[in-house]
């Protein structure tokens, strides 16, 4: 109940904002980007055209997070990026890792309920934004309220995966896919540190596995910075870091075993439940190797090295 | 979330001070968030946009690849725009093979969304197309279930 009104309250926010900024919803509807469509045809394929599409969706924090919680990790501060950091940042490369580690942070921030610690972190982002020229879709003043009044979880989380997802749409429907592959490898990096470092402290088969299974997105990571990384000294030396990560994952083994999924219907919703599973084989030496790189290559680029 | 009247009225009174300045916002995608329920977490939208099925010619389908992980629960909510004449579907693709769809073809009950339980990580990919062809406009809205 208390979440269905939370929820309410949140799509009054956001209407009330869009009427005065949508015409075209109060004529006839919202505004559909054409370049969202494509037309049927082939069966699925990975080109590298396709893969920068699978790379938007690969970093979530906040399902990082949610296995934190599920596993009891109390919140600690010191996994956070340091903000005071972000005032020295002067090209757009540095902004833009950043821009996706503090977005990390934040989601990390946001699904332990640290709400009034994340102004400091949403006021770092705004400045990053706007110094991408990306900041319109970043409503700090909304934010920075709702963390503020610590109430409206829901809506706080809404808002600001949102606001990330339309930059990122945004710098790529712009030509701007190098800044949105940096910002998305910024969010991957303060994830993998984050995990990383819980599940050396932690034992935890499901955070341990997820760990693993960074070995598949990050290849699909690697070809998506392959692109750009003869533009820059510090494109090139991010790449070159990232592959480190890649080494240290090569003994890492990531198989399947079969199964049939199982369809039910549970209160008038079709759920499905899948049987195939994916099984990680990692040693603790690995997994100590993995952790280590993520965290130098982490720490190199917040300290804009 | 302990008294939501009260974070409703703060809404209210937060209205007119939003109404400037926002960042463009989709709202069909805020009333879809809504509509896949409680207890889940907003992750990723796609917006549809797809034209008539030509005479004799496949169905228009907008495909989107997405990362799903081990032990997560997902959630797939479609919407249709008020305009829209057909109505969206969802269906979930592993490798090219059908897991589930929002829309049975035998029985012609749809559902606005899907739930699956995620027990292999890997990338996926979904499928939204409208009902027989039509013309339509919609968002698909990906959650996580708390």
């Amino acid at each position: 109940m208390t979440g269905t009104i939370t929820k309410i309250a949140a799509v009054i926010l956001l209407l009330s904002a869009g009427s005065c900024r949508n015409s075209s919803m109060r004529h006839g509807g919202p505004g559909f980007p054409l370049a969202d469509s494509v037309p049927a045809g082939e069966a699925v394929k990975l080109s590298e055209e396709a893969v920068a599409d699978i790379v938007q969706n690969i970093a979530s924090p906040v399902e990082i997070a949610s296995i934190l919680q599920a596993m009891q990790v109390p919140f600690s501060a010191g996994y956070l990026a340091p903000t005071q950091e972000a005032d020295r940042l002067t090209t757009n490369f540095q902004k833009a890792v950043m821009l996706g580690i503090y977005g990390a942070d934040l989601g990390y921030l946001n699904m332990y309920e640290k709400t009034g610690n994340s102004v400091e972190v949403l006021a770092t982002i705004k400045r990053l934004a706007d110094g991408l020229r990306v900041g319109q879709y970043f409503d700090f003043e909304t934010l920075k309220r709702l963390s503020l009044s610590k109430s409206n979880l829901d809506s706080l989380l809404y808002l600001s995966v949102n606001s990330y997802n339309q930059i990122d749409r945004f710098l790529r429907d712009n030509d701007r896919g190098s800044i949105s592959a940096l910002m998305i490898a910024g969010v991957w990096i303060e994830g993998q540190y984050l995990a990383t470092q819980v599940a050396l402290s932690h034992t935890d088969e499901i955070l341990r596995d997820r760990v693993g299974e960074q070995k598949i997105i990050l290849g699909d990571l690697l070809m998506l910075l392959r692109p750009y990384r003869q533009s820059s000294e510090e494109y090139k030396s991010l790449y070159e870091m990232m592959e480190g990560i890649s080494t240290e994952y090569t003994d890492v083994k990531v198989s399947y075993r079969l199964g049939e999924p199982e369809t039910i219907e549970d209160k008038g919703r079709l759920v499905m439940v899948q049987h195939e599973e994916s099984i990680v084989e990692m040693s603790d030496e690995q997994l100590a190797k993995i952790a280590e790189m993520s965290k130098e290559v982490r720490n190199k680029l917040i300290s804009g090295q | 979330m302990k008294c939501p009247f009260f974070i409703l009225s703060i809404a209210m009174i937060m209205m007119p001070m939003l109404a400037t300045g926002q960042p463009a916002t989709d709202d069909l995608v805020s009333t879809c968030v809504i509509a896949a329920g409680e207890n889940t977490t907003y992750l990723k939208d796609f917006r549809v946009q797809l034209p008539k099925a030509a005479p004799n010619a496949a169905v228009p389908v907008y495909k989107a690849n997405m990362y799903l992980m081990k032990n997560m629960k997902y959630r797939f909510a479609v919407c249709d725009a008020p305009e829209s004449t057909g109505e969206l579907v969802i269906t979930l693709y592993d490798q090219g093979k059908e897991l589930i769809s929002s829309y049975n073809k035998s029985t012609g009950k749809k559902y606005s969304s899907i739930d699956f339980i995620c027990n292999k990580t890997g990338l996926y990919t979904l499928w939204y197309d409208f009902i027989d062809g039509e013309q339509g406009s919609g968002v698909g809205v990906v959650c996580m279930i708390k």
